[in-house]
């Protein structure tokens, strides 16, 4: 797949973003400013990154609690996400929604969807939507390991396939469902052997080098624009953090984690491969860091300036008004 | 004693998305397993090692046979350091040398076979193809490939076991020996490692093949598209690529993907000769997949060499065990 430069700066950037941003959540919320529950993405930076890549205005993707990254990759301003966590009334969902719930439709980021397993089969009225009108458009479903036991999930799988809708199903595989590790979930090592149960093709590969992701999220989406149906995608990846933050993880031990971190870091990696093929240069890579630190600084100070919803917004938002959307 | 180096990880890539590959399921690697370690019981192999796996493949097998076949077998894991990634194959293989089996039975594609080389020196492979692009390894029943093996590991003489020396493709980077291939390598114009696989053919620039097969998938199957040549000639083939030659061939580059290929030329390479590749930057990719980055200051010669891996015969061994009356008379 032919990238340039500016493409490959782009990726490295992003990640480094999505990694940011996510350690200042994990610090704010633990010295107690963020409220509600924060599930973070530290890790599978490359997962998000790689996969956006490759959508265009129109695209719609929907991913779970821990994928902040994803409405960052959409083009959802950090400002407003940051907002959304601290609950403030000019995030995303007004301050609704917080960590498990933040969205951005009109960017194509259908939100995170808390209840995992119901969104596999949700995405599918989004693809048939874009498949009615002939559009060209993709829709993207990013779950976990676990998700992929719901129920939910086959059905989805079975009638994206039967409608040969333009749904890519990506299985953030990693490693644990809370505190289940895979091989106590199911029987098979590769999740993407359940896709040839449902006649589409399915793809295992690592999670956490970007360019495979990309490259494979590539092949994925343009099948699925040419018409030619769903596709099941496992990247295999693991999360540096709990499943939740507080969760003290005794279900792994400290030097599988070490070994994630020290070996499988996937911006670590591609920054190497880009210094070693003279795309990067050091002190462009810091240069790099510090513009994704400034907008992440950005976006806690923008947070913190913003106002708390007033008391008339309890009641708003709450049911669909018939005559033109939420009231 | 004889060793099972099986790969979890082998015929799951992207070719199941840009080409018509199928996922070659864990399950169906146990059962192979099953089948071979069934016959190895019966036929009284005492020692059997094997490499562990991320999905325990030998073990789910044993287990299995224990369960439903009350069949015990006495097998050992290998003691190596696992990282559970390809080295793991290398050092199996090392280990299995200098513990001196008799033979290794492989579940893998080229890729797995090309590591296991690396490692196993003389000890003879029975390759079952669970890969993508399989030219090395074959297509076998679990139970033939168990009788074969239990040939290699009873007949300590080689009165029966039929071997054939495989040839092999040496790359140097700058001087130094850097990795080896058994069917292909490929001289491609990608920057990255990525996915790994190759199936967009305007990226292909020069391709070296041990084996050049008609009757193939990948690279020797472009190759083998416009001079066939077999395991038992004594040369290899050099192709280039490119849009000056006159020669427009089509092969499939990988399952059910069949690529019209334009060539600017072809040689024999003989035994101990070696190429200087043309391309400036890019990826050299081991069969099948790219392996090897070099840049505009690195000098990449690749040479052909008749010291790959031994391979059992597994049709002309057991014609032969046959014809002596190995399998005559009550075996337990």
């Amino acid at each position: 797949m032919k990238l340039t430069n500016k493409d490959l700066i782009k990726l490295y950037g992003d990640m480094w973003l999505v990694r940011l941003f996510e350690a200042r959540v994990q610090d704010l919320f633990a010295s107690g400013v963020l409220p509600g529950f924060i599930h973070l993405g530290l890790g599978q930076e490359a997962c998000m990154v790689g996969t956006c890549f490759n959508l265009e205005d129109g695209d719609i993707i929907g991913a779970t609690h821990r994928e902040h990254g994803v409405l960052l990759m959409r083009g959802v301003s950090a400002n407003a996400i940051m907002a959304e966590l601290y609950g403030k009334v000019t995030g995303t969902c007004k301050g609704k929604g917080g960590s498990m719930h933040t969205c951005g439709l009109k960017e194509g980021a259908l939100g995170n969807n808390a209840i995992l397993g119901p969104g596999q089969a949700i995405i599918n009225g989004f693809a048939y939507a874009h498949k009615f009108r002939n559009n060209k458009k993709v829709a993207v479903t990013m779950f976990g390991d676990g998700a992929s036991n719901r129920g939910e999930f086959h059905e989805g799988l079975n009638f994206a396939s039967v409608w040969n809708l333009p749904t890519i199903y990506i299985i953030n595989n990693n490693g644990y469902a809370i505190s289940v590790p895979v091989s106590k979930q199911q029987k098979i090592q590769d999740l993407s052997a359940r896709a040839a149960g449902y006649g589409i093709p399915g793809v295992s590969i690592d999670g956490n080098d970007v360019l495979t992701v990309l490259e494979t999220t590539a092949e994925a989406v343009k099948r699925a624009r040419e018409g030619g149906g769903p596709s099941l995608i496992e990247f295999k990846t693991y999360r540096w953090r709990g499943h939740f933050e507080g969760d003290p993880t005794p279900y792994r031990t400290n030097s599988e984690l070490e070994d994630w971190m020290e070996n499988r870091d996937p911006i670590k990696n591609f920054g190497k491969d880009l210094l070693e093929r003279e795309v990067l240069t050091e002190k462009e890579m810091k240069e790099i860091i510090a513009e994704q630190q400034a907008i992440v600084d950005a976006a806690q100070k923008f947070a913190e300036e913003s106002e708390w919803p007033p008391e008339s917004e309890i009641y708003t938002d709450v049911y669909y008004n018939d005559e033109g959307g939420a009231q | 004693m004889l060793g099972i180096i099986a790969n979890p990880s082998s015929g799951k890539d992207i070719r199941r998305l840009v080409a018509q590959g199928t996922v070659f399921d864990n399950m169906e690697k146990v059962n192979i397993i099953q089948r071979i370690l069934s016959v190895l019981n019966y036929a009284g192999v005492k020692e059997i090692c094997y490499m562990q796996d991320s999905y325990q493949i030998v073990d789910r097998a044993v287990t299995y046979l224990e369960r439903n076949f009350k069949i015990n077998l006495r097998i050992k894991e290998l003691e190596i350091k696992y990282r559970y990634e390809q080295n793991d194959s290398l050092l199996a293989a090392s280990s299995l040398l200098q513990m001196g089996a008799s033979c290794i039975v492989t579940l893998g594609g080229d890729g797995t076979n090309r590591v296991v080389a690396k490692g196993c020196g003389d000890t003879p492979l029975i390759p079952l193809s669970t890969g993508t692009n399989n030219v090395f390894p074959v297509m076998l029943e679990g139970s033939v490939a168990g009788f074969a093996a239990a040939v290699a590991d009873i007949d300590k003489k080689h009165e029966y076991l039929k071997l054939k020396q495989k040839k092999r493709l040496n790359i140097y980077k700058n001087g130094v020996l850097v990795d080896i291939a058994l069917i292909d390598a490929v001289i491609t114009e990608e920057r990255f490692i990525g996915s790994r696989a190759l199936w967009e053919p305007e990226t292909i620039k020069e391709i070296f093949v041990t084996v050049a097969k008609p009757d193939s998938i990948g690279m020797s199957a472009i190759a083998g598209s416009i001079y066939p040549i077999s395991e038992d000639e004594q040369k290899g083939l050099y192709v280039w690529l490119g849009n000056n030659g006159n020669v427009e061939t089509n092969a499939a580059i990988a399952p059910g993907l069949i690529q019209n290929i334009k060539i600017e030329g072809y040689s024999e390479i003989g035994l101990e000769q070696k190429v200087n590749i043309k391309t400036k930057t890019g990826i050299v990719a081991l069969d099948g997949e790219r392996e090897i980055t070099f840049g505009k200051n690195d000098k990449v010669v690749i040479g052909l060499s008749n010291d790959g891996p031994k391979v059992v015969d597994v049709g002309g061994t057991l014609v032969a065990a046959a014809k002596e009356g190995y399998f005559k008379g009550r075996w337990r």
